[in-house]
């Protein structure tokens, strides 16, 4: 299962958790508020009603009819409705409440002698009534007050807080932005640094900053991890160096003593003569051996810079064509250069490249009968150069293979061939690699195999 | 009889190459140090040396420097190593050539034949280069002050080759051939220092040649 980013999982946590803090803040923020401000209205309310209630009572002791005028500038005075129901009666039907807003259960209880008080919603506005009995007149008095002006005051409020809610997950989602982007990018570099390593780029090391501790121990550790690594590789190659640098004096000793024996081969028995060959020859796999091991030690450890020169390509794969034709006593293949190709420039070690060439040849001479010819031909900005041969060509499963070290194909299993050293196509890859280069093997013309080496063009030469 | 002085401290390898070298005819005089070699070449005129590089005491490089004052005979060194600043350095201290070990015992014999073979040229004629008086025919370059400039026989050669031509580039691989006689082993290295070592001694400027002239990848031409 592919895991979610931790980026994306830290920004999402401090988003959400921002915003149920803040929602619950502001929703507890909202009830009290409410709270205390409905209860001190309603203080206020009931207050008022006891002193209308009052008034009324006095009024109707001393002059009744004046009720009317008074429940008039009551209603004048304050924002509420009144009511006013004497022997089951309703005296005044006030502007703004009607008597159905006065349920008959608050009725019956006041006309039962108790004042009562109840909020409630009456045709989807909030109301607060208020009844007081006034039982020497046989009288209930009733105030309703509209809570709608508190409504405003709340709504206000809830958007307020709504917003203050949202500036703050906001506020969360850049804090997790920012968490994550400390915490990750430095996840994000080791990852980084550990791929360019693995393909190849060993001083790659992580620069060491002012940043968290945490940071900087993981840094120092990866530093420390990476140049302990360096140090062994270099130590393993150094190695397979010093084995096959104090294998060249017992060699040395071996080879020339076989050739005193070769001078001497007339006076040896047949099967002195017979061992002798075999000696020379399994000598002459074991010097190629060690010169191999030799090379590829040099350009693993790093230890012999390349001399890189910018040369024709054309003359260069010619010169290297004979050269290592001579070499192993082997034909030299023709070179030739498909039209339109000019005369362009590559940049290489000049004794690696000729060391490609005639390793291509040796490989060729010895698992294809021969090459066939060196093609070269333009690509866009690279130069192909194409060793062709007219063998059995090499399997499509052996082709990433073969340039393997001591990979052995089919090839060489199946005929008694002369053995090579098994190193010749792997430092033929090394080096083109050092040249910034390919080498692939696909079918050649010919119907054996082609190894084709693609090399960045330099530039092209003036005629 | 070529006179053959091996210089190398391996017993094991000594005894190989003085029994290769006897098998093929020659009278072989062999030390295990450079201090040895000096003192023997000195009686005994040797035709050509073997110098191996890692000797106790005096360096393979000195006892190269050592003879070079002596003589003008062929010099081969042995070397272990086939390190570029390593076979500089050895071509530099006057060696005419190298081989590395493990070497193929043919080949080193081969190298020393044609070394041996090699003979001054002496059909190119006079020629000018400055205030240079080259005379191949008495292999010897004069000042014009009159002072004689010190050539190695390989040195001569390459210059006198290169005049042969004409102003044409003679390629490393052509000059290989010419100049040591090998057709198919030695590198460009061995063309490229003699080169560098002819200029420091023939050119105003080293730095900036105006005979020996490099033609960039192909090879070398003289300017006369």
């Amino acid at each position: 299962m592919r895991r979610r980013s931790l980026r994306l999982r830290l920004l999402v946590t401090f988003g959400l958790g921002a915003l149920v803090l803040s929602s619950l803040f502001a929703s507890l923020t909202y009830i009290g508020v409410q709270h205390l401000l409905v209860s001190n209205r309603q203080q206020n309310d009931l207050r008022q009603t006891y002193a209308n209630a009052a008034l009324v009572r006095n009024t109707l002791y001393t002059s009744p009819p004046e009720l009317a005028n008074l429940l008039n500038s009551i209603q004048n005075a304050t924002s509420s409705s009144v009511l006013v129901q004497t022997h089951h009666q309703w005296l005044s039907r006030s502007f703004g409440a009607s008597t159905t807003d006065v349920s008959p259960t608050i009725v019956k209880t006041v006309i039962a002698g108790h004042a009562i008080e109840q909020t409630l919603l009456s045709k989807g506005r909030l109301i607060f009534v208020v009844g007081v009995p006034i039982p020497a007149v046989e009288t209930q008095f009733f105030e309703v007050f509209q809570l709608n002006s508190l409504d405003h005051t709340l709504r206000l409020l809830l958007l307020v807080l709504i917003a203050g809610a949202l500036l703050t997950s906001l506020v969360g989602i850049s804090g997790g932005l920012w968490v994550s982007r400390r915490a990750v990018r430095p996840l994000e570099e080791v990852s980084l640094a550990a791929a360019m390593i693995a393909d190849g780029a060993l001083n790659t090391r992580l620069v060491v900053t002012r940043a968290d501790r945490e940071v900087q121990r993981l840094t120092e550790s990866f530093n420390q991890m990476v140049s302990r690594l360096v140090e062994r590789l270099e130590r393993d190659a150094r190695f397979a160096s010093d084995v096959s640098h104090e294998m060249r004096s017992p060699l040395t000793t071996l080879a020339t003593t076989a050739s005193v024996l070769q001078q001497h081969r007339e006076e040896l028995s047949p099967a002195a003569r017979e061992s002798l060959d075999l000696l020379l020859a399994d000598l002459s796999i074991f010097q190629s051996l060690v010169e191999d091991l030799l090379e590829m030690a040099r350009s693993d450890a790093g230890a012999v810079p390349l001399v890189m020169e910018t040369v024709p390509a054309i003359e260069l794969v010619r010169q290297s064509a004979r050269s290592g034709a001579r070499r192993h006593g082997i034909d030299e293949p023709s070179v030739l250069v498909e039209k339109g190709t000019g005369e362009p420039l590559v940049s290489v070690d000049r004794r690696r490249f000729e060391r490609v060439i005639t390793n291509l040849i040796d490989n060729a001479h010895r698992y294809a009968q021969g090459a066939v010819a060196i093609r070269i031909a333009r690509e866009g900005r690279q130069l192909a150069i194409n060793v062709d041969d007219a063998g059995s060509g090499v399997a499509s499963e052996e082709r990433e293979q073969v340039f393997e070290r001591f990979f052995r194909g089919r090839a060489a299993h199946d005929r008694g061939i002369a053995r090579g050293t098994g190193l010749g196509l792997a430092l033929v890859r090394d080096h083109v690699r050092a040249f910034g280069g390919t080498i692939t093997v696909e079918d050649s013309p010919d119907g054996g195999a082609r190894f084709q080496i693609m090399l960045p063009v330099v530039l092209e030469e003036r005629e | 009889m070529p006179r053959i002085l091996i210089v190398e401290d391996d017993d094991h390898i000594r005894t190989a190459l003085r029994l290769m070298f006897e098998g093929e005819g020659f009278s072989v005089d062999d030390a295990s140090t450079g201090e040895l070699g000096i003192a023997l070449f000195s009686r005994m005129a040797s035709d050509i040396a073997i110098v191996d590089v890692m000797l106790p005491g005096m360096s393979g490089f000195e006892t190269c420097e050592n003879l070079r004052v002596q003589s003008d005979l062929p010099i081969v060194i042995v070397s272990a190593r086939d390190d570029t600043a390593d076979v500089v350095l050895g071509l530099e201290s006057g060696a005419d050539d190298y081989v590395t070990k493990p070497f193929v015992p043919e080949e080193l014999l081969a190298r020393v034949k044609a070394h041996l073979r090699r003979r001054p040229d002496k059909s190119t004629n006079a020629f000018s280069l400055g205030d240079l008086q080259v005379i191949p025919d008495e292999g010897i370059v004069r000042h014009r002050d009159g002072a004689e400039l010190h050539l190695t026989s390989t040195e001569f050669r390459l210059l006198t080759d290169l005049a042969s031509m004409n102003g044409k580039v003679l390629s490393r691989e052509d000059l290989l051939e010419r100049v040591w006689g090998y057709d198919y082993f030695g590198d460009s290295r061995l063309v490229d220092v003699h080169i560098r070592r002819l200029r420091m001694k023939i050119e105003p400027d080293p730095a900036n040649p105006t005979f020996l002239v490099t033609v960039r990848g192909t090879g070398y031409k003289l300017v006369i």
